[in-house]
């Protein structure tokens, strides 16, 4: 889903250490500045308090929920776009375009209550109908969206994806019409459909007059949704009218027109097969076929047509014309323009939490459908959040103003907020040094500046506009266990590494763990929160805080540092002949000098047990690919979570089969314990379990944790409300400038 | 002449296509693609991005497709950022080139001046001083000058933005910086240039005609003697209009250098085809202006080109 908070400001060619070491060359002569605050405080009658520059991450690749994939685009559009929920300053889900949600006791029903004044940019409230055409945009395998996981755990939505939920329009042997069936091997396009006339595409309702593209009669489009389904808008004129697209270039128009105009279907004739309610799997649910949690499945409802899963169901012919490629395969409903309802696969604990995301944003389908790629331009862009897009100037800088039609816009205190689009570390370092930023985003400081920064140069002062908080998001290294077989030969590498020196050379702050399940340190947490987490303030490790307060995961210790079982774990290796007379490769991405300072470390530390390591050194991409063919021994890897919840976001790397498995771990137990964790409703009980599963997990060591992730900024003392959360998401439309105060 | 212009112009677009297919014949043999990530996305997410491009068909088929759009002047559209390669070489390419023409003409006047001037006084200290200043502006690359004056000029005097365009002051430094080599490249060259050309016979005549030495190098001997910087400026030409990665990465100038590298990284297919063969058509121009030039500035070659038909 999103990027680390380092993505995009890594460059594979300059090596910035040399850069860094120019600069530092010449700071030498005069060491680090004086004072308390590292970059220059401009005198209070000079700051603008209703003007906010942020030095960010780089180019925003897309500002449309649908498309937006980097961090620095999702960080800009959670501002330009409401969500059901939105960010709080913890990172937490807060009302947005819903003011309460309820959800039912099997945590597979979910629905939203919306305000009644929340508006568009344009003037026009925005409706759950929004909410759910955006969600089916998303969903579209047409659309390519790199945002549609985040709709996975909603039923429906990953076959409707992969076009294999498709919906029956008439009785077809024991299948029912409206019922939902799943396509099996090749399908046509069974939503291709021609017009014998030209098909006037217009905004729902409009007169053809009122197009803004004609597709010439004959020519093929695609029959995206009709009107009157579960989750789509009702007819305007009691005749049903059809959205369809038009794929005339890369971009493509989509717009409305009546129903009936679409009177060819070019593929009504073709064969296919089809059998009862799709497999439907997600990411996180990616076991094999003899995986236990398949069984369940089928006890969940269709969209449509109760019967739909009862056991298996016969495999039959039908022509294209018998079914149709629709909406009503995703589990989404919108009983009254103001409520949505979306029913999950499983069990979801965190689906609140995945409606603040890029996912589920709405977005207002009169402007994506005129322009579907580039709708996001200033002079088209229609806005329903905090800000509105004044400018987008493509590699300088996004300029946002106060929205006067969001619905909170009294707790807007910025007028202006200027986003930079700078990609490189130490540009946006020096930027924010001569006061051309008040503040940068997470990480764009380059690491070799640190040690002047963090206070390690002018004895342990630390500047006090320098914040390092954790980050949701662990650094390991994926062990190939079909190549790395022997389990103690593993848990032999982990217990080498004395991960506490990691920090003393990389200089990030990072929080060294030998833990899977990223968190804050538990002797950073709040009283409450300890209470939540039932740990003492002096226990080691750290603890994912899931609900201030309330819900906390602490996960297991792991194979921490212990030379001494180290030395005895390599030798149970080498007498069961598991340790490779070869030695081990060690490959991670060059271009970083974090990465390559870490791997001698892990060299030099392996050598202490007598295995010796050669460091390769790859290309990114090859490296991705290296190890996504599972050719490797060990890689350094790290992965970054997207919404609090381990399982999801952490442990379910590990499930047998998953595609995200880099390492081919597989373990009984692990899948039993995570199977039993998936359907559980109670989360307390099933944190304990999936504390289990993570011991389970790290005892065999296919991973290796090294530290959690932390998440560099500058921030001058002017900033308020500048709230730093463990998801890299700070709802930033709440800063305000106080030009006389200091932190 | 209208003959010679046409054949390389016809030279050229073979050229073109040849650049455009190795560009991406490597770049697809390179492992990866455009929406490889580390990030936890799903196979059906992964497939359905790159079904939007057709990635899944044979490579001869996009291969194929790929020519006939290039044959049509279609650059294609980035993977990456949904735009037109053509509008990113538009919209990027004039900062390019506006930098490199303003390095350019800072290296052109000061290196030709300067070079002359060693000509002039050659094996004299004032020879001494400006090759070792040429050498040094050679020898130093752009990532360790730039963060220098940075260093120097930006954070401890702050006399100049130290990244950004915003305004003429902020094209100070990166112009220094790209146009450092070149400017020593074409001191050197011109310093050459001019003292094979000092001896030959026409120079000797104008010297008999009493002119002043001063006046020998720049009416006669200048005029021959910068044939090297003319052949340097081809590809010298080319290479600043489009851009550095590595200067508009340190000053965050949004040219269309920056694609050169980035695009590669994130092959993104369409944009590295296009930006090459923007590139090679651009060096195919700028060689064949030089060579043009070289009629212009001495009359045998122009002889000899009319000889030849």
């Amino acid at each position: 889903m999103t990027a680390g908070p380092a993505a995009g400001v890594s460059s594979p060619v300059v090596d910035r250490s040399l850069v860094a070491v120019a600069v530092l060359a010449v700071l030498a002569g005069c060491g680090p500045p004086d004072g308390d605050y590292f970059g220059r405080v401009a005198p209070p009658d000079r700051i603008d308090p209703a003007h906010f520059t942020w030095c960010s991450q780089g180019e925003p690749d897309h500002l449309d929920p649908t498309l937006a994939w980097s961090t620095a685009s999702i960080q800009l559009v959670v501002m330009l776009f409401d969500g059901l929920t939105t960010y709080g300053p913890a990172g937490q889900p807060v009302p947005g375009l819903a003011t309460d949600w309820e959800i039912a006791g099997d945590l597979r029903r979910f629905t939203f209550h919306l305000r009644r004044d929340a508006r568009w940019s344009s003037g026009r409230p925005v409706t759950a109908y929004d909410v759910a055409h955006s969600a089916f945009r998303v969903a579209h395998p047409l659309t390519g969206s790199s945002n549609a996981d985040w709709l996975a755990p909603i039923r429906g939505a990953t076959a409707y994806l992969e076009r294999r939920a498709l919906v029956l329009r008439r009785v077809v042997g024991p299948y029912r019409a409206g019922e939902v069936v799943e396509a099996t091997g090749e399908v046509p396009d069974v939503n291709a459909r021609t017009g014998s006339r030209p098909l006037a595409l217009r905004d729902l309702g409009a007169p053809a007059g009122a197009a803004y593209a004609v597709v010439p009669a004959g020519v093929a489009v695609t029959l995206m949704m009709t009107t009157g389904g579960r989750a789509t808008l009702p007819s305007p004129d009691g005749a049903p009218w059809a959205y369809v697209f038009w794929p005339r270039d890369l971009e493509g128009v989509g717009g409305w027109v009546p129903a009936a105009e679409l009177d060819g279907e070019p593929n009504g004739d073709a064969a296919l097969q089809i059998r009862g309610e799709p497999d439907d799997r997600g990411p996180t649910d990616t076991g094999g076929a003899d995986e236990p949690g398949r069984a369940d499945r089928g006890a969940t409802q269709p969209a449509t047509g109760p019967e739909g899963a009862a056991g298996l169901r016969p495999v039959i012919r039908v022509s294209g014309r018998d079914v149709v490629h629709s909406t009503d395969a995703i589990a989404i409903a919108v009983p009254d323009p103001y409520t949505i309802v979306f029913e999950t696969r499983d069990p979801t604990p965190y689906f609140v939490a995945l409606t603040a995301g890029p996912g589920l944003r709405a977005t207002p389908i009169e402007a994506w459908s005129r322009w579907p790629r580039h709708w996001d331009r200033p002079d088209r862009i229609v806005t329903s959040g905090p800000f509105h897009l004044a400018a987008w100037r493509e590699r300088d800088r996004v300029e946002l103003v106060r929205s006067p039609t969001y619905w909170d816009r009294g707790a807007v205190k910025l007028a202006r907020f200027t986003s930079l689009s700078i990609d490189d570390q130490a540009a946006a370092t020096h930027l924010y040094f001569t006061g051309g930023c008040d503040a940068t985003a997470a990480n764009t400081i380059p690491s070799s500046y640190l040690p002047a920064i963090d206070g390690e140069q002018r004895g342990g002062r630390a500047y006090k506009d320098y914040d390092v908080s954790p980050f949701l998001g662990v650094y390991f290294l994926w062990l190939q266990t079909e190549k790395l077989a022997n389990r103690h030969l593993r848990r032999a590498l982990s217990l080498a590494i004395d991960r506490a020196a990691i920090p003393g050379f990389t200089h990030g702050g990072e929080i060294p763990t030998a833990q899977l399940t990223p968190g804050a340190p538990i002797a950073r947490l709040s009283g409450a929160d300890l209470a939540a987490c039932g740990v003492r303030r002096d226990a080691p490790g750290v603890a994912l805080v899931m609900a201030p307060g309330e819900l906390c995961y602490v996960p297991p210790p792991g194979l921490d540092h212990d030379l001494a079982a180290a030395r005895r774990e390599i030798a149970l290796a080498r007498a069961e002949g598991g340790v490779p007379d070869h030695p081990i490769e060690y490959r991670y991405n060059a271009g970083s000098e974090v990465h390559t300072q870490i791997a001698e470390y892990l060299q030099s530390a392996w050598a202490q047990i007598g295995v010796p390591v050669v460091l390769i050194a790859q290309e990114w991409n090859s490296l991705l690919d290296a190890t996504a063919r599972g050719e490797f021994e060990i890689a350094r890897f790290g992965n970054v979570g997207t919404v609090i919840d381990t399982e999801s976001e952490f442990l379910a790397l590990l499930r047998c089969g998953s595609p995200f498995n880099r390492g081919r771990y597989c373990s009984p137990v692990f899948e039993r314990l995570m199977t039993e964790a998936h359907g559980m409703v109670d989360r307390r009980a099933r944190n304990a379990v999936l504390r289990e599963a993570e011991a389970v997990v790290l005892d065999d060591a296919p991973l290796v944790p090294l530290y959690v992730l932390t998440q560099k900024h500058l921030i001058k003392p002017y900033v308020r409300d500048y709230a730093i959360n463990l998801l890299d998401l700070p709802p930033l439309w709440r800063i305000w400038i106080d030009p006389g105060g200091a932190r | 002449m209208i003959r010679f212009v046409a054949g390389r112009l016809a030279a050229s677009v073979a050229v073109v296509f040849a650049v455009a297919t190795a560009s991406f014949l490597l770049l697809h043999a390179a492992p990866g693609g455009p929406f490889d990530t580390d990030q936890r996305r799903s196979p059906a997410v992964q497939r359905a991005m790159e079904d939007r491009y057709g990635l899944h068909a044979p490579l001869w088929r996009q291969y194929g497709r790929a020519m006939a759009q290039l044959a049509r002047g279609d650059l294609g559209v980035s993977m990456k950022r949904d735009i037109p390669v053509s509008q990113l070489i538009a919209e990027h390419g004039p900062i390019s080139a506006l930098l490199g023409a303003l390095a350019l003409a800072a290296a052109l006047g000061l290196g030709v001046a300067l070079g002359a001037i060693a000509a002039w006084r050659r094996n004299t200290w004032v020879d001494a001083v400006v090759m070792t200043g040429a050498l040094i502006g050679i020898s130093i690359p752009a990532f360790v000058l730039g963060p220098l004056l940075i260093a120097a000029l930006s954070l401890h005097l702050g006399w100049l933005p130290p990244a950004r365009i915003a305004g003429a002051r902020s094209l100070v430094l990166p112009a220094i910086t790209l146009g450092a080599v070149y400017l020593g490249t074409i001191a050197r060259l011109t310093r050459g240039g001019l003292l094979d050309v000092l001896d030959q016979d026409f120079v000797r005549t104008a010297r008999a005609k009493g002119l002043t030495e001063r006046r020998v190098i720049a009416r006669h001997a200048l005029r021959l003697g910068i044939a090297p910087v003319v052949t340097y400026l081809g590809p010298a030409v080319a290479a600043l209009i489009s851009g550095s990665f590595v200067v508009e990465k340190i000053f965050q100038i949004p040219g269309l250098g920056t694609y050169f590298i980035t695009s590669v990284a994130e092959r993104d297919y369409p944009v590295v085809t296009g930006v090459f063969v923007f590139y090679a058509a651009l060096l195919a121009v700028c060689n064949l202006a030089v060579d043009l030039a070289y009629g212009a500035l001495d009359p045998r070659l122009r002889d000899a080109r009319e000889r030849a038909r």
